[in-house]
């Protein structure tokens, strides 16, 4: 296996609301190997999105705080990096793609403006102009694709970072290479007519539209990995499977790293190699997206799969899951699933979950990792 | 392809969140989280605090010397001597356990007279910004409410909001200037000039609040239920109005205190017999490098009074308005995982 | 309806036009409220020494004699002919003093807008972006000190307290003698224009305190008003797209939040002015500033109904113009907005 690009170790993260404090993530782990697409899956409130955000540290501190635990981006353990440091890691290292694109671009700049504003940033920190802000990762490796064809050299004097992203921001005199290059990243999500695209507003474009200029954008820093929290979530069913279909095709061509967020086990089995499930702030099951479709080795994840209707077959009602999400500051003691759990017996409710362990190769050959203290009973599950 | 959705389950209730605690019941929800905030914001809490110690330090200074005339027949004052007693004490003393703010050039004792402006000044700040809430709210609730264009309510509505506009481009102490000096000056006079030119803030206030309410989609609901219009008036709009106009009011109090002894210091508020904290300083602003303490009490009782209601205000806006509440609300979902509802 | 040029010059001219009603409402009320309150001020005008005669020619002259409705018709006919009357005591017109007074109080009002801008909203951001935290908290009791103190306690401590460290003693801000030509009647500009050092540091010296005395009390407007649409904004998605740009902290929040927040700061520009202008009567006369506003109170005090109602529409202007200003910030600053 070649060296892992992102390592989340032991990843414990709390929230203070009014007076008590909750936890968020309780010792999540995961990694995640170059060009490889890695699933959360797990449902509202289960601490996905609160991974995703920790990664590239946007977490509100307070209210949010990171009781223990490494992130090790490309060797460097994010953690323990100044906060005056994380821009250097953003946008060239680490990419994202929001929920929301009603509120993911800026309402009062055009469209061409904000993707150039990422292009622009990224080509500073290639040639050194970034003085304060060290690029403290490298950016992918896009050598097995030309993606942008535009030169890539910044001609002119030295101009301080700082001073010439105001001075450029501007429509009119963005500097021709940059410009080539918004052009390229919006023919790149397949928008046909991008020069008329990049005077645009955001309110003047459709919801799939803009989660398509997001995902431009967030190319256009070339990051080495791609943060996707629900990209589909906000967006209606139609648009959602063409932005899908989008970002498979991508997936295809760029061939960058990806952590994709989803509530949706059907999204997640289409686009990503691995997948980790989440409950209640557990990462209770972690494995290739095959081998757990396939003999699911946690009662959570198995239910979460019965509840996927199959047009094919007419089962009568949809089995569902009992109970709800519990309330993270009132978790049950033990196992935090077993009020739920039609595995559960005393062990489960007296001792917490244990830690992730590797369970013997399943029905495809695959190991995958399990939280349960009975993995083998899972297949037999009533 | 084969998308499925993990089933809906309800979004873990926070401790003490502000959104489940408002389906728990408004009122007592809304007492609660006004508790809560002030505990948990200390500059929030000390404005609750001031405006409690000078509202019942007020109260006394007022109804004492009265309630004792009528009990023990006569008079008996909270306050070590009388307001405004000129050569009572030697003229310029500064600040001692005696004096507690030292003497005026005139020989008065300066915290007495201080002291006994607090009701006067408070009294003014609470009737002024009352009577502008009552009347201003009022009219902004017929302007907002019944705005059908066409109708003769409609040309109601038009025309307060017209009248409105003209006294909202009059500069306040101006106008309340013309009307003191046309009408001579006195408390009731002064009074009723600041009034003229405050209720017109409410009324922009109570419009612009009642018509985003108008098209919430509760309101929407209720009428497409049939629910008579009076109840959707008082139910769901006057409701939703208080809460706004509580904080505007808290903070108002301290405007009005500061634009009335405003208009007493240029001289056509209440008469110099009076005390009021506008008329002393006016009195004492010669001595300002020579007994700089009277000018120094004057200043921290209306800093004080007033910056305890706009704290108080500010910390209530956190609180109550519904769009700062929101963030409050967003940002404890937030906690839970990070999603927006 | 648009964002064209043209939609905004249409925007503009329907605008200028309703402010005639406005301007119409606040002369018949000014000139009713005088007139009605001291009908006949002819006896205070001239003085307790004035002879019959003179009182009697004063009367026919401003024809107290006439009802109310035809003293109105006399007065808005001069008016529309641009004679504003003249000062009881000296007998000068009131229009071209107005002229000459209101660009001084144009100088201290634009000033402290500056301080406002530059100093009130990034206090603002600051508060905004440690929320809760400390710097929060001096801001605000910063902001609502400047609430908490009324204007002419600011006034008379800065003129008498730090005015003789200036140099300027006496509490007379105004430059006396200006050494340089009235263009502009705006003391710093004017002494820029003639070229002169000296004279534009002694002009800067005198505005400086009158300013900030002026700009205190509002600057609390402006910081809150930053403080609390920051507060909407930064939870926003947007300012997280472009913390993951790799933007830094400055950028993030001045370029992206605060280009947003600012669009609801706007809308209270023109109620600031109103404050303002509100202020600038009792700043210059602590001062003794020669603009408008001291006008306004020697104005009123004096019974001066022509000055009185002159003064009350050129505030009324300026009110109503900082509104159209700051509509049509709003409307630049949001590209959601139409002009209509």
């Amino acid at each position: 296996m070649p060296e892992s690009l992102l390592k989340v170790e032991h990843l414990t993260v709390d929230y203070a609301v009014g007076a008590g404090t909750f936890r968020a993530l309780n010792d999540v782990s995961l990694e995640l190997a170059p060009g490889r697409v890695v699933g959360v899956v797990g449902e509202t409130g289960c601490g996905k999105s609160t991974l995703g955000h920790s990664i590239p540290r946007l977490l509100p501190e307070p209210p949010a705080k990171v009781k223990t635990g490494k992130i090790i981006f490309q060797g460097t353990d994010l953690m323990r990096l100044p906060k005056w440091r994380m821009p250097g890691v953003r946008g060239t290292g680490i990419g994202m793609i929001f929920q929301e694109p009603i509120n993911s671009l800026n309402p009062a700049y055009r469209v061409g403006d904000q993707i150039a504003e990422s292009v622009r940033i990224r080509k500073l920190r290639e040639h050194g102009l970034t003085p304060r802000v060290k690029p403290d990762v490298k950016g992918f490796d896009y050598s097995k694709r030309e993606l942008p064809k535009a030169a890539d050299v910044v001609t002119g004097p030295f101009i301080p970072p700082n001073v010439s992203q105001t001075l450029k921001t501007r429509s009119p005199p963005m500097t021709k290479e940059i410009h080539a290059e918004v052009l390229d990243f919006l023919r790149l999500v397949r928008i046909n007519d991008p020069e008329r695209i990049t005077n645009l507003f955001p309110h003047e474009l459709s919801g799939g539209m803009r989660q398509r200029i997001m995902i431009a954008m967030a190319l256009s820093g070339k990051p080495a990995l791609l943060i996707a929290d629900e990209p589909t979530s906000a967006l209606d069913v139609t648009i959602q499977a063409q932005v899908l279909t989008l970002m498979k095709e991508l997936m295809e061509e760029v061939r960058t790293s990806i952590l994709f967020i989803s509530h949706d086990l059907g999204v997640i089995a289409e686009m990503a190699d691995d997948v980790g499930v989440m409950y209640a702030g557990h990462m209770v099951e972690f494995g290739p997206v095959a081998e757990i479709f396939e003999s699911p080795r946690h009662p959570y994840t198995k239910a979460l799969l019965r509840s996927i209707p199959n047009k094919y077959k007419d089962e009568g009602v949809l089995p569902s899951l009992s109970g709800s999400v519990p309330n993270l500051s009132k978790l049950p003691d033990g196992c935090t699933f077993n009020p739920r759990c039609p595995l559960a017996r005393d062990v489960c409710r007296k001792k917490p979950e244990p830690p992730l362990a590797t369970l013997p190769p399943g029905p495809l050959g695959q190991v995958h990792k399990s939280a349960c203290f009975f993995p083998e009973e899972v297949p037999t599950m009533p | 392809m084969a998308t499925a959705t993990v089933p809906a389950t309800k979004v873990p209730a926070a401790p003490g969140s502000a959104v489940p605690a408002r389906r728990r019941g408004r009122v007592g929800a809304n007492v609660l989280l006004v508790l809560r905030i002030l505990a948990a914001n200390p500059l929030t809490l000390a404005g609750f605090i001031v405006v409690v110690i000078v509202s019942v330090a007020a109260l006394l200074i007022a109804i004492v010397p009265a309630v004792s005339l009528l009990i023990l027949g006569h008079s008996v004052s909270v306050l070590p001597y009388p307001a405004l007693d000129a050569g009572a004490f030697l003229p310029g003393q500064a600040p001692s356990a005696a004096h507690l703010f030292g003497t005026d050039a005139s020989g008065a004792d300066v915290f007495s007279n201080v002291a006994t402006a607090l009701p006067t000044d408070l009294g003014i700040g609470f009737s002024v910004a009352g009577i502008s809430l009552i009347i201003g709210t009022l009219l902004g609730l017929v302007a907002g409410f019944w705005d059908a264009p066409g109708s003769l309510s409609g040309l109601a509505s038009t025309s307060i909001m017209r009248i409105t506009d003209i006294f909202l481009s009059f500069p306040t102490l101006v106008l309340a200037l013309a009307i003191t000096a046309a009408w001579g000056r006195g408390e009731i006079q002064s009074e009723l000039a600041v009034i003229v030119t405050w209720w017109p803030f409410y009324v922009r206030l109570t419009r612009g609040e009642v018509l985003s309410i108008k098209v919430q989609p509760y309101v929407i609901a209720a009428r497409a239920a049939g629910v008579s219009e009076s109840r959707i008036l008082f139910r769901h709009v006057v409701r939703n109005l208080l809460e706004p106009l509580a904080v505007y009011f808290s903070l108002d109090v301290g405007t009005v205190i500061v634009t009335y002894s405003t208009i007493s210091y240029v001289g056509v508020g209440v008469p110099p017999s009076i005390p009021e904290w506008g008329n002393l300083m006016y009195s004492y602003q010669d001595s300002l490098l020579t007994q700089p303490w009277t000018v120094l009490s004057v200043t921290a009782a209306i800093f004080i009074t007033v910056l305890g209601f706009s704290l108080l205000g500010d910390g209530l806006r956190d609180i109550l308005d519904p769009r700062s509440r929101r963030i409050l609300a967003s940002t404890a979902v937030a906690g839970t995982g990070g999603e927006r509802p | 309806m648009g964002r064209s040029r043209s939609d905004l010059v249409v925007f503009i001219a329907k605008r200028l036009v309703q402010l005639v009603p406005v301007l119409l409402g606040v002369i018949v009320i000014t000139f009713f409220f005088t007139h009605i309150a001291v009908s006949n001020p002819c006896a205070i005008w001239s003085g307790p020494k004035a002879s019959p005669s003179t009182i009697a020619a004063c009367v026919r002259n401003n024809h107290f004699n006439d009802s109310l409705p035809v003293q109105f018709y006399y007065y808005l006919l001069g008016l529309l002919s641009g004679n504003w009357g003249t000062d009881p005591l000296f007998h000068t017109p009131v229009l071209p003093y107005l002229l000459t007074t209101f660009p001084e109080t144009l100088e201290l009002v634009l000033t402290a807008t500056a301080m406002m801008i530059f100093v009130g909203i990034p206090l603002g951001v600051v508060a905004a972006a440690s929320n809760g935290r400390i710097a929060d908290h001096l801001v605000r009791i910063f902001y609502l000190s400047g609430w908490a103190t009324p204007t002419y306690i600011a006034g008379v401590v800065l003129a008498i307290g730090l005015g003789p460290l200036l140099g300027v003693s006496g509490g007379d801000f105004s430059t006396a003698t200006p050494p340089v030509p009235q263009i502009t009647h705006m003391s710093v500009i004017d002494s820029i224009i003639a070229l002169n050092g000296a004279a534009t540091v002694d002009a800067i010296v005198h505005l400086i305190l009158p300013a900030v005395a002026l700009a205190f009390i509002n600057m609390g407007i402006a910081t809150r008003m930053t403080r609390t649409s920051m507060l909407e904004v930064l939870p926003l998605e947007f300012v997280k797209t472009a913390r993951m740009k790799g933007l830094g902290e400055f950028w993030v929040l001045y370029k992206h939040a605060l280009r947003n927040a600012l669009i609801t700061t706007t809308t209270v520009l023109g109620v600031t002015v109103g404050t303002m202008v509100s202020g600038t009567v009792v700043i210059e006369s602590v001062f003794n500033w020669p603009g408008l506003g001291k006008y306004a109170y020697d104005a009123i005090t004096g019974y001066d109904f022509a000055g009185t109602i002159g003064v009350v529409i050129f505030f009324a202007i300026v009110v109503v113009v900082a509104n159209l200003i700051s509509d049509i910030l709003y409307g630049i600053l949001d590209p959601r907005v139409e002009w209509r």
